[in-house]
Order: structure tokens, then C-alpha cells, then sequence
């Protein structure tokens, strides 16, 4: 049935639509000339991962560096988004330039996303030191916090100097999203006891600052207590406790706090110096893994290796752990680099 | 009466012999899977109970109708006699549902409605500033000022409006309808003031607010506040129209916007009775009877389909739920209070009719004229036909929409018999089975806390959106069909002519201009009042909306008698309340 | 899994109208197309439309619109694109248009105009071929 209307509307005219008739060049020095259509497009091709785009980072990286990153995470229904509006409000006021990264689930049948943060951030669309996007997780093995990354080192180049990144604390990926902060705030909200969960889940360690939102409603204290006595259980003797504050992002209560705990952190604590270390190894790593493994991958497939192992297990019932050392050794021939 | 416990034995043996012996031979000749009909028999409706389940109409459970007859069978004959003419949206002594630009405009507009005769009272459109609580002088007011409704700032353009409201037509003796929810307070307050400034005692004003805030997070978006303050502000209007007017309907609610939305069946009546049931909490969180204002509560309209059968037992299931809810749970006496009253019953809804081929929905709106008088209401045949095709209808359109009506009342004689589907094997079965599956689905609503939780988790909005595209994509992939749209289309299609004069009531050249002139009103009306005034009735209103207990009504009285603005009004509510956020999709 | 480039959608109510069935349904409907879809919900000022598109750098802006005033909503959209250096953002509108009205909506450079009993695969496909034809 659907035809005639693909009729109707398919032998119109097309208009042209985005043309990638950017450099990488003028790209990168769009965005140091902070024009924002640049910034935007920028992120789009190294999100697409497009070709180049490893070379038009390694032009952004040496702009970077003054921005801090802040990143949000809580269960779904903690507030977020509108915390992430309120702060980035109080954030303008007090004269920062404010970058924005929102990241909602892929799907993982169609591949698409329904990006919906910005419904909670409308009074902040039209501020100028503000800049905000919306990221899908995209399915990325490990490649998530990565483009993360590179999404925070764009902002950072064009002048952000404070990037928050807001993400659903469920997952892996989300979670190995927020570690890619300078500070982790953890959103937690009264009755649901969700706050909680997420604790269990393993955000505890990750998170510098807990925060209790919708705190008008009945239970806050509950939830204050329950937190306190979880960090008072897992603290080492001697060390200071992450601060647990009470917001409301719908009356704005606690966000003027909020900023000043988030501020006030002094950079260049050892505690820092040891997370940058951390980060540091973390992305050298997951670039290395992603470079192997697909130069591996896209060998294996082209030569039809893989194709040829895969019928071997599956007609000839032949163990995979076999298939995976043998062709490692095929590729570096010392079989010790690979065994393990 | 006890069933006969042999008789049900012999039916549904023989039932069990037709379904191997006939049905199934028939399915297997014609190579189906299963039948495509269905037949009901007494087996389908065991221990019926027909006092208990329907009863008679205008009694309890009000089943078979609320009345056994409305005002307008009463006059049927009359009325064929000397030509009325009924406006849609019109019932109980209103005229047409209409209004635009300024109030100047809708007054002249008004004015010309009179000289031909038709002398219901204002049944106001406001435009989408005024639902949303805004002046026209709001950013958000651009390119929208008096384009849906009339805009309304203050009570100067309410009291102009009512201009020719007088003599035989003054506000003590026709009635007014606002069709108003988040901003629903700030009107009736204008109403009362208009009644007060011109003498005349509150408890003679009649009339309908929508004041139906809960339905529009659901579905319709003019919304200001979140869910709890707005359900205080409707509390606060409760007591407030019960005490003062008594003849002034509380609210019209109703699942119709709720079904156009894209909510299934069951979900528009359990979402719609559950709304129901948090406006009567709130009544009485007031300190109200159940009975002092639940006969003042009604209705405007619920359901909306295509599927006949269905919509007569959604009617049906709706009045017997409502009656009991009312009953049972609130402990109400006075049968009033547990009828659902409401000018429409089954329909089709708007979204039922379709762009292509626009003449189709002419049968379609007879369909649910039949519909309709099948289950207790004027049998309209609603919408006219070219309602899809933009905002307006012709002439011809209005007049084939009539006299369908006019059909099916005087030669089909549709509307002359109550409830004709009592007792049916199908219809008693299909009524209990809509019933229970929409209690179930309240009572997971109660579970949540009621309809202002399920509304701030989201709940509501997201099932009717994923209701709404399931739909979509039942009729993308051919599963249910729908003529002319996903159905026996191509290329032998005749393109037939449709007339699309429409009835020139709105002077277009006025809408281009009404923003300006209304910036001008305002703007002079903020230079003339007494802007002392004006600040002390809006602090005092800020004051005691901080405590959720105090009535707000006399401080909002007070802020439009001494002309504070509409917005002024709402932004101060604003400020103490918050605004509504949207959640995720 | 290997990144891919997609297709990205604003779709977007401006004004203050609230029925969203639309919206929501071809929210869905392109999101299970593959396309990642910024829905930002109701009343949105052309600004905050224009200014979500840039920064999102969306292929396409849907505009949604049922109260009638979408002539001057799209101009003041399209306005906002061209003065943003982003009128090669293919906008597309669709809700209740009167017939008469779409030839002028597209002289202002909308792409396509979408009505009542549309399929979302109509409105993918045709998204589809366009931004894969620039």
C-alpha cells in the first residue's frame, strides 16, 4: 500500500542536504575561531569516526586542556537532565562557558535512537555560553567513552571550560562514560531506592560527589542516611568522605551548593594525579585494543579466514580457542605474544 | 433469578457439538487457522444478572443510560417542525463552540450570531497564550494571538465579551462554557466578577469550565504547572463553585482527547475514570460532601472509534464503572452524583476520519451517529466530512453532517429506543470485558498512587504514545485496514470534488491585525490601572499559594478585579508551584 | 561493531499547540528507521529550534505543527537556519496543512510536507533519499 505515497513524495525534487564539503582543516579552525556550525560538524565526523579523523584529533588535542569535566549519572528518573540544566545555569551565571554532552541508549535492534535529554534543558537552548549534544551510545564496543572524549576535547579546543556528561548509570558503557571525568556526581532520589542500587551496581567507587535530588519529596533523610552510612562502611581510615547534598533541580534549591562543591575542588590532588594516570592508561588502551583489533578483524575478513574457521567449528566441530591462537600466530608468528 | 442449571448444561453442549460440527469444518474447508466471526450465546454471559449488571435507564448502574431521555428527544418533534438548528457543541442553551482575535472581534462576531438568531451564550475558544497562561505580549504569544480562540488579558476583554449579554440574555439566564483548563481558576474568577460588578448573585450563574487539567499532561499539552499544584488549584475552584455557584458545573472531563491522543480503549476509560476519581479526592481534600459536588462534575465526551460493537459497550462499561466508583469507593447517596453526564456519547472521534478521500467520512460519521444513538446519546453523525482537511468546515459539509443526523433521529428512528443492545449474549459479554480490563488497568494506576503520580512518572503519556504508534504501524503493515488510506488504493482512484467554502465567520483581514490591537489594549490597560493595586492582591496571592491549604479563589478574585493580567496571575503561581516538565518519550 | 555515520533528526513542535501524537509516533517510527532523533517536546520558540539544529548538527528539522499557524512558524524557522549559516538543513513539515498552503510552504524551502494518513516509512524513505543525495 505504502507505494503510491513513495510515488508521491520520492519524484520530487531533492534538496540538497549537508554538504561535506568541509575540510578537517577549516573544521579545526572553525572551532579555535569558536564558530559554532564547525564545533557541531566537527563532532559529527569524528563520532562517525570518518576517515581522518584520528589526524584532525591530534590538531584539536594541543588546543585542550584547560576545560573540567564533570560527569552526571544516576538511574533513570533521578533528574538528570534537569539537573544538568540547573547547573549549567548556575555555572553561566558565575561566568563559565558550559559544554553539554547528553547520552541516551541506541537501539540495539534498529541501531537508531530516540535522544530525548533536551526535553528537561529547554531554558537553556538559547544561552550562548551554552553548547549542548546529544549522543547516542551507538552499540560502540568500548568506543562510547572514546567518542566522549573526543566530543569533551572539542568542546574544550573551542572554549568550554566546563563540560558536564550526563549518562545513565546502568551499563557498562555508560558507566566507563562518566570515569572519563574529572569528578563523577552521583544522582540519587528519595523512595525508590534506586540510588542505592546503584551503589551495589558499582558506581560507589567512581562517584566524588552524591547528591540526593527532588529533595522536597518525603525520604530525602532516609536516603541521605543510607548513603553516609554505605560510604562511612567502605571508607579508609583517614580519608575524607565524598560531600552528599540535597538538590532540587524543579525549585532550584541546592544548586548554588552544588556548584560551589564542584568548583572548589583543588586540582592537582594526588588523588587527581593518580585518576588523570588512570584515564591516561584507560584511553591509550581502548585506542590500542580498537586499532588491533579492527586491523586483525579487517584482515581476517578480507583474506576469508574468518569465513573458513567459522565453517570449520561449525561443520567440522572445531574448538574455537584453536581457531584463535592459530590465526594470531599466522599474523605475528610468535605464537608466545598471544598466549597467555 | 438462578440459572437453570440443566438449560446451561444443554446449551453448552450444544455449543460444543456447532463449534466441531459446523465451525470447524467450515474453517478447514475455507483453509483458515480460525474463524474470522464469532457468534455469543447464554454461555458467553453466565450468571447474568441483569439488575445487578444493567438495570433500567436512569437508574443505578445507569448501564442502559443516564436518562431514559435528553431535552433534545423530549422536543424532537418540535424541532423538526420549525427548522432548528442544532450547533455542535452546543448543548444545554450554548451556541456554537467558537472564538477568535480579540474580544472585541468575538463580541461583534457574537453580536451577528444573535441578529440571526442564535442566542445560546458565549461558548468560548480561548486562543493557545490564554490556555497557556500567557498575555499576548508574551515571546511565546507571537504569530498566535486570537488565532485558535479569542485572547483573553484581563478581565476588560472578559467583560467585553459580555457586552451584548444583557436583558434577555444576561449571564442570570443564559449559560456560558469556557472551554479553559490550567488557567481554568483565573477565568471562573472573571465570570464571578463580571457577575458581581453587574449585581448579580453568583448562585444564578450557570455553565461549564473544561477545568479538566489532568488530561491535558496526558494529551492535549496546555499545561502550566506540575500535576500536584494543579490539582490543588482545580480543589480550590471545586469548593469554590460549590459554595458560591451551585448551578455552575464544576469541570467537563473526559477521555476524548485522551483516545485522539492515540490511548487504546481501555486506556482512555481507565485513564479517564482515574483523573475522575482524583477530582473527587480533591473535592473532598476541600472539605467538600462527595454529594455536595459530584452532581456538578460532568463529562464532555469519551471513546472515539470506528468499531461500533465496541464503542456502544464502551459507553455502557463506562456509566456502570463511574457509578460504582462513585458509589462505592466515595460513598455517595444521591444518584446524581453517580451518573455520567455528558452531551456526547459514542462517536468516531476526529481521528478516525481521513485526508484521502474526504467524502468517506461522511459514512464514517453516520456510522458513528448510529453508534451514538445506540448508546444513550444524540445520534450525531460527528465530525463533518472535511474535517482533515484544515481547520474550518464548509457549508456543505455542516449541512450533509445535520441532516445525516436528522436521518438517523427521524427516519431511522435510532434514538427511540433506550439501550437497544440489553441483554445481548454479545453485548452484555463484551461490556463486562472492557469493564474488567479497565479496572484492571485503574487499579495499577491506584497502585502507583493515582492518577497525579502516573501522570508525574510519565506513565500515562508513554503508554498512550506507544499505543499510539503500535497503531501506526498496524496500519503501515496492512494488519487492520483503513479505506482509501492502507486499503483498495491505486491507480483507478476517481479524484471527486469536494466544495470548501467555509462558513466566512472570521473576518481574516481581523486576525492579522489582532495581536497589534490587543498589545495596544494591554499596554493601555497597564498605564490606567492602579498598579499599587495590583502588586498587593498579587502578594497576597503569592503569600497563600505557599500554603497548600488556603483557598485561592478569593485572592485570585481579587487580582482580576483590580485588573492584574492573566500571565501576571499565572506567574506568580508559577514562581511558588514550578512548571511542568515534560519527561522522556 | 564498527561506527557508522547516521542520519540524524530534529524533530521539533514549535508554538504552543500540544498534541504530540504525531510527533511521537514519527519520534518512534524513525528511530526504529535507524535515524537518531532529538525530540525536544512542546513550545519551542523557533530560536531554541534553529539553535538545537546547529548544535546538533541534525541532517533534517521536522516541524510538527496542528494550530494552524505554521506559515509563520516555518518562515521564522527557516529565517533562524539561514541566519545560523545552516540553510542546508532539509526541513520537512508535517500536521494539519491545508493544500493550498503547501505550495507555499514549499517556496520558502521546505523539503516535503507531510499530512494526515502518511506512512513514517513515506517519511524515512524519503529522508533517506534526500540526505543521501547531498
Amino acid at each position: 500500500m505504502t507505494e503510491n505515497f513513495f510515488l508521491r513524495f520520492m519524484d520530487i525534487h531533492i534538496k540538497k542536504t549537508k554538504t561535506a564539503d568541509h575540510s578537517w582543516e577549516s573544521l579545526v579552525a572553525g572551532v579555535q575561531a569558536r564558530n559554532i556550525r564547525a564545533m557541531a560538524r566537527l563532532i559529527t565526523r569524528v563520532e562517525n569516526r570518518e576517515p581522518g579523523w584520528k589526524e584532525a584529533m591530534k590538531a584539536v588535542y594541543p588546543l585542550t586542556g584547560s576545560a573540567r569535566i564533570f560527569g552526571i549519572t544516576g538511574s533513570p528518573g533521578a533528574g538528570k537532565s534537569s539537573l544538568t540544566c540547573e547547573i549549567a545555569e548556575e555555572l553561566v551565571k558565575r561566568g563559565h562557558q558550559v559544554g553539554i554532552i547528553a547520552v541516551d541508549p541506541s537501539s540495539p535492534f534498529s541501531g537508531g535512537a530516540l535522544l530525548g535529554d533536551r526535553l528537561r534543558m529547554k531554558k537553556i537552548f538559547t544561552m550562548k555560553e551554552i553548547f549542548i549534544r546529544s549522543m547516542a551510545t551507538r552499540g560502540m564496543l568500548g568506543g562510547l567513552s572514546q567518542a566522549a572524549r573526543d566530543v569533551a576535547r572539542i568542546m574544550d579546543a573551542f572554549g568550554k571550560d566546563i563540560i558536564l556528561i550526563e549518562t545513565v548509570g546502568v551499563g557498562q558503557d555508560e558507566i566507563e562514560v562518566v570515569k572519563t571525568a574529572d569528578r563523577v556526581m552521583m544522582v540519587c532520589i528519595p523512595g525508590q531506592g534506586d540510588g542505592i542500587q546503584a551503589l551495589k551496581a558499582g558506581v560507589m567507587e567512581i562517584a566524588d560527589i552524591y547528591i540526593i535530588n527532588k529533595a522536597d519529596l518525603p525520604g530525602a533523610d532516609e536516603v541521605m542516611a543510607d548513603i553516609c552510612a554505605m560510604l562511612n562502611l567502605s571508607s579508609q581510615n583517614g580519608q575524607a568522605l565524598p560531600p552528599v547534598l540535597k538538590t532540587s533541580a524543579l525549585k532550584n534549591q541546592g544548586i548554588s551548593e552544588l556548584a560551589d562543591s564542584l568548583l572548589s575542588h583543588p586540582a592537582g590532588s594526588s588523588k587527581d594525579t593518580l585518576r588523570r594516570e588512570i584515564q591516561a592508561r584507560e584511553e591509550i588502551l581502548s585506542l590500542m585494543e580498537n586499532d588491533v583489533f579492527r586491523a586483525i578483524r579487517s584482515r581476517w575478513e578480507q583474506s576469508g579466514a574468518l569465513t573458513a574457521e567459522v565453517r570449520k567449528m561449525v561443520e567440522e566441530n572445531k574448538d574455537p580457542y584453536s581457531i584463535v591462537s592459530e590465526l594470531l600466530q599466522q599474523i605475528d608468528g610468535k605464537a608466545d605474544l598471544f598466549s597467555s | 433469578m438462578p440459572e437453570n442449571k440443566k438449560e446451561t448444561d444443554k446449551i453448552e453442549q450444544a455449543e460444543k457439538q456447532w463449534q466441531q460440527q459446523v465451525i470447524e469444518k467450515r474453517v478447514a474447508r475455507f483453509n483458515l487457522s480460525k474463524s474470522p466471526t464469532r457468534f455469543y450465546s447464554p454461555t458467553s454471559i453466565k450468571n447474568f444478572d441483569f439488575l445487578e449488571k444493567v438495570g433500567f435507564p436512569g437508574l443505578y448502574p445507569y448501564t442502559a443510560g443516564s436518562n431514559p431521555f435528553d431535552f433534545w428527544r423530549a422536543y424532537a418533534g418540535d424541532a423538526a417542525k420549525t427548522g432548528y438548528r442544532p450547533d455542535w457543541g452546543g448543548a444545554g442553551g450554548v451556541g456554537k463552540y467558537g472564538g477568535f482575535g480579540t474580544a472585541e472581534d468575538y463580541r461583534d462576531y457574537l453580536i451577528r450570531m444573535h441578529a440571526m438568531g442564535r442566542t445560546g451564550g458565549p461558548n468560548m475558544a480561548f486562543d493557545l497564550v490564554t490556555q497557556c497562561g500567557y498575555d499576548s505580549d508574551s515571546p511565546y504569544a507571537e504569530g498566535e494571538v486570537g488565532r485558535v480562540g479569542v485572547a483573553i488579558d484581563s478581565f476588560r476583554d472578559f467583560a467585553v465579551i459580555y457586552e451584548p449579554y444583557t436583558g434577555n440574555l444576561e449571564i442570570d439566564k443564559v449559560p456560558s462554557n469556557f472551554t479553559i483548563n490550567a488557567p481554568a481558576a483565573v477565568i471562573i474568577a472573571m465570570y464571578a466578577t463580571l457577575a458581581e460588578k453587574r449585581g448579580i448573585p453568583l448562585d444564578k450563574l450557570r455553565g461549564t469550565p473544561q477545568n479538566d487539567i489532568l488530561k491535558e499532561f496526558i494529551a492535549r499539552g496546555t499545561y502550566i504547572y506540575p500535576p500536584g499544584p494543579s490539582l490543588r488549584l482545580f480543589r480550590d475552584t471545586c469548593v469554590f463553585c460549590t459554595r458560591y455557584m451551585p448551578k455552575f458545573n464544576i469541570n467537563s472531563m473526559g477521555g476524548y482527547h485522551i483516545r485522539e491522543a492515540g490511548a487504546t480503549r481501555v486506556q482512555d476509560l481507565a485513564f479517564s475514570m482515574a483523573n475522575a476519581a482524583a477530582y473527587i479526592r480533591a473535592g473532598i481534600s476541600g472539605g467538600l460532601a462527595v454529594d455536595g459536588f459530584a452532581p456538578m462534575l460532568t463529562f464532555n465526551a469519551f471513546g472515539g472509534s470506528m468499531e461500533i460493537y465496541q464503542e456502544i459497550a464502551f459507553q455502557r462499561a463506562a456509566r456502570r464503572i463511574y457509578a460504582r466508583m462513585v458509589k462505592e469507593k466515595f460513598g455517595a447517596q444521591n444518584p446524581r452524583s453517580m451518573m455520567i453526564r455528558q452531551p456526547i456519547t459514542a462517536h468516531i472521534g476526529c481521528s478516525s476520519t481521513t485526508l484521502q478521500r474526504p467524502l468517506n467520512n461522511l459514512t464514517r460519521a453516520v456510522v458513528g451517529g448510529i453508534a451514538a444513538g445506540m448508546s444513550g446519546g444524540i445520534p450525531g453523525a460527528f465530525p463533518p466530512y472535511d474535517e482533515p482537511l484544515g481547520l474550518g468546515h464548509s457549508q456543505e459539509a455542516v449541512q450533509l453532517q445535520l441532516d445525516a443526523t436528522r436521518i438517523l433521529i427521524y427516519e431511522a428512528k435510532v434514538a427511540d429506543v433506550n439501550d437497544p443492545w440489553a441483554g445481548s449474549y454479545f453485548m452484555e459479554s463484551l461490556t463486562d470485558e472492557i469493564e474488567s480490563e479497565a479496572l484492571a488497568e485503574m487499579e495499577k494506576i491506584e497502585n502507583m498512587g493515582g492518577a497525579v503520580a502516573a501522570i508525574e512518572n510519565g506513565y500515562m503519556q508513554k503508554a498512550i504514545s506507544k499505543s499510539a504508534y503500535e497503531r501506526q504501524k498496524q496500519i503501515e503493515r496492512q494488519e487492520d485496514f483503513v479505506v482509501g488510506v492502507n486499503a483498495f488504493t491505486g491507480s483507478n482512484e476517481i479524484s471527486v470534488n469536494v466544495n470548501r467554502v467555509v462558513e466566512a465567520t472570521y473576518d481574516p483581514q481581523l486576525l492579522k491585525t489582532a495581536e497589534k490591537r490587543q498589545l495596544r489594549k494591554l499596554e493601555q490597560l497597564k498605564q490606567e490601572r492602579n498598579g499599587r493595586a495590583v502588586s498587593a492582591a498579587l502578594s497576597d496571592l503569592k503569600k497563600h499559594a505557599k500554603d497548600e491549604s488556603v483557598n485561592l479563589m478569593s485572592d485570585i478574585c481579587e487580582c482580576v478585579r483590580n485588573d492584574a493580567t492573566l500571565q501576571e496571575i499565572c506567574d506568580v503561581l508559577r514562581e511558588v508551584f514550578g512548571e511542568f516538565q515534560q519527561t522522556k518519550l | 561493531m564498527e561506527p557508522e555515520s547516521k542520519i540524524r533528526v530534529l524533530i521539533a513542535k514549535p508554538g504552543l499547540d500540544g498534541h504530540e501524537r504525531g510527533a511521537h509516533v514519527v519520534a518512534y517510527g524513525l528511530r526504529d528507521a535507524g535515524f537518531e532523533v532529538i525530540y525536544t517536546g512542546l513550545r519551542q520558540t523557533p530560536r531554541q529550534i534553529v539553535n538545537t539544529a546547529i548544535q546538533e548538527d541534525v541532517d533534517v528539522v521536522g516541524l510538527s505543527i496542528l494550530c494552524g499557524a505554521h506559515l509563520s512558524l516555518t518562515q521564522m524557522v527557516i529565517n533562524g537556519l539561514k541566519e545560523g549559516g545552516a540553510e542546508d538543513i532539509l526541513v520537512l513539515v508535517g500536521g494539519i496543512v491545508p493544500e493550498e498552503d503547501i505550495p507555499r510552504l514549499k517556496e520558502m524551502g521546505v523539503g516535503e510536507v507531510f499530512t494526515a494518513g502518511t506512512p513514517v516509512s513515506a517519511v524515512s524513505n524519503f529522508i533517506r533519499a534526500a540526505v543521501s543525495a547531498s
